[in-house]
């Protein structure tokens, strides 16, 4: 491990110390320490130093994304949604955008990216949030649903239709005509603070526009959700190694007539498992950020095999590990009952299972018979 | 390859070639290079992002902001273009 990984797990593990447990229970992280991680930088790592970024490579952030994940999935959730919205600025916005925008990212100000309806999810024709032209002004009309991190959020960054094609509109959550609405009791990462959004009327400087605006619909969205794969493949990452130290450690002391559990057969089967599940996922996650750090045009289907592969994973590790702990983890709060719920929605944002599989599958009939 | 061609200047028809070549192993299927790439259902915007990456790093260039358009990827020639004015733009400009 670089010094600079250990030394950003260490000052994670300083602010983040126990909390996770009660922030899951009180549905919500103090505003004022995403705000310091947001300055430190490790919210978005990649984001290039010229921007006041720490500028680390897909590996790298990847690492740190699995150690917060390892200790809560709403703080990594957070993360993913600062990291897209800062990518998808990097991506999308002019120099001045960039300049700008990205500055503010890496200085405390927070972020959301808002693409899902309440009929549009992945079927992106059925968006209906436009985006209209007047002037030099543009205006906002829409909905969008589950925005993670959106209750804590500065800014929106916000897919909508616009003229023949589509654009993404950096929108203050505190412009006239933003209603956000926290979602209450969700399943799992119950404290990322995701919202409903109402876009009424918003009126705002067409300099808002990520890069004038008018790009095409697939591509922004495909662009942006990419870098969300990766952070979800490895915050799941951080979830299977939660829930294999939670089990090894409970296997270790509790004992069940007169030997631990771990010297049970049927819970060794579990423990092995466990550890399939980490290296497996560990190693499709380095995959994908390999190709990421060399710039290999394989890294999009490589991200949606490691989201895939890693949500799957930790799904079936959370369901495991507190299968292992039985009434020891069986508590809201607690490391493995945290995990079995948030990495459930795992399995569903970013692309369910079932959208990957597709995406899987169409790359699947494009390899020559000697290729696969 | 990618070294040699960020030495050398780079032509419109060593450009289509390398592109009509990767599109060919990608797609299984040889493509013309006015041929609507989207349209004819070979390519999907996850492989557009593929080509972005891919011209990116072949040529040493960034496409950003508003080039990040599907128009750009839509034929071999209209690759070429982009690839072409963005190679000339960081020569003249440096390229941030």
């Amino acid at each position: 491990m670089s010094e600079e990984l250990a030394s950003e797990r260490a000052m994670i593990d300083e602010v983040v110390g126990d909390q996770p447990a009660s922030w899951d229970i009180a549905g919500e992280i103090p505003i004022g320490l995403l705000r310091k991680l947001g300055a430190d930088g490790v919210l978005c790592a990649q984001v290039p130093a010229a921007f006041g970024g720490l500028g680390r490579s897909s590996l790298h952030n990847g690492e740190l994304t699995a150690h917060v994940g390892s200790r809560c999935s709403s703080l990594r959730s957070i993360m993913t949604s600062q990291g897209m919205a800062a990518w998808t600025v990097q991506r999308f916005g002019d120099r001045d955008q960039r300049r700008q925008y990205l500055t503010e990212l890496t200085s405390g100000q927070l972020a959301a990216i808002a693409f899902s309806e309440p009929s549009a999810g992945s079927d992106l024709s059925a968006m209906r949030t436009e985006i209209g032209t007047d002037g030099d002004s543009v205006v906002l009309d829409g909905k969008k649903m589950w925005v993670t991190g959106a209750r804590y959020a500065d800014q929106l960054v916000v897919l909508g239709k616009h003229g023949d094609g589509a654009s993404f509109l950096v929108v203050p959550t505190s412009a006239p005509g933003v209603l956000v609405e926290t979602v209450a009791d969700p399943l799992g990462c119950r404290a990322a603070g995701h919202a409903h959004i109402r876009f009424d009327n918003v009126r705002l400087p067409a300099s808002c526009l990520l890069g004038g605006g008018g790009q095409g619909m697939q591509l922004l969205f495909t662009t942006a959700l990419c870098y969300g794969r990766f952070s979800v493949a490895w915050g799941c990452v951080g979830i299977v190694r939660a829930c294999l130290a939670a089990a090894t450690e409970h296997a270790r002391h509790r004992r069940q007539a007169g030997k631990p559990l771990a010297d049970h057969q049927l819970i060794a089967g579990h423990l092995a498992e466990l550890l399939v599940a980490e290296q497996v996922s560990t190693r499709v996650c380095e995959h994908a950020s390999r190709c990421w750090d060399s710039a290999s045009p394989d890294m999009v289907i490589a991200a949606v095999l490691a989201k895939h592969v890693s949500a799957g994973h930790a799904a079936r590790s959370g369901s495991i590990a507190v299968q292992v702990l039985a009434s020891a983890g069986a508590q809201d709060g607690h490391a493995v009952a945290r995990a079995y719920r948030d990495a459930k929605l795992m399995e569903i944002i970013e692309g369910s299972n079932e959208i990957c599989q597709l995406i899987l599958a169409q790359h699947a009939m494009t390899i020559p018979p000697d290729r696969s | 390859m990618t070294s040699e061609q960020t030495m050398t200047a780079i032509t419109a028809e060593a450009v289509e070639e390398a592109l009509l070549s990767f599109l060919a192993e990608r797609v299984k299927t040889a493509v013309e290079p006015d041929q609507d790439l989207f349209k004819s259902g070979l390519v999907s915007s996850m492989f557009a992002m593929q080509l972005v990456v891919h011209l990116e790093e072949q040529y040493d260039i960034a496409v950003i902001g508003p080039d990040l358009t599907l128009n750009n990827f839509r034929t071999v020639h209209a690759m070429t273009s982009l690839v072409l004015r963005l190679r000339n733009a960081s020569d003249t400009a440096g390229n941030v």
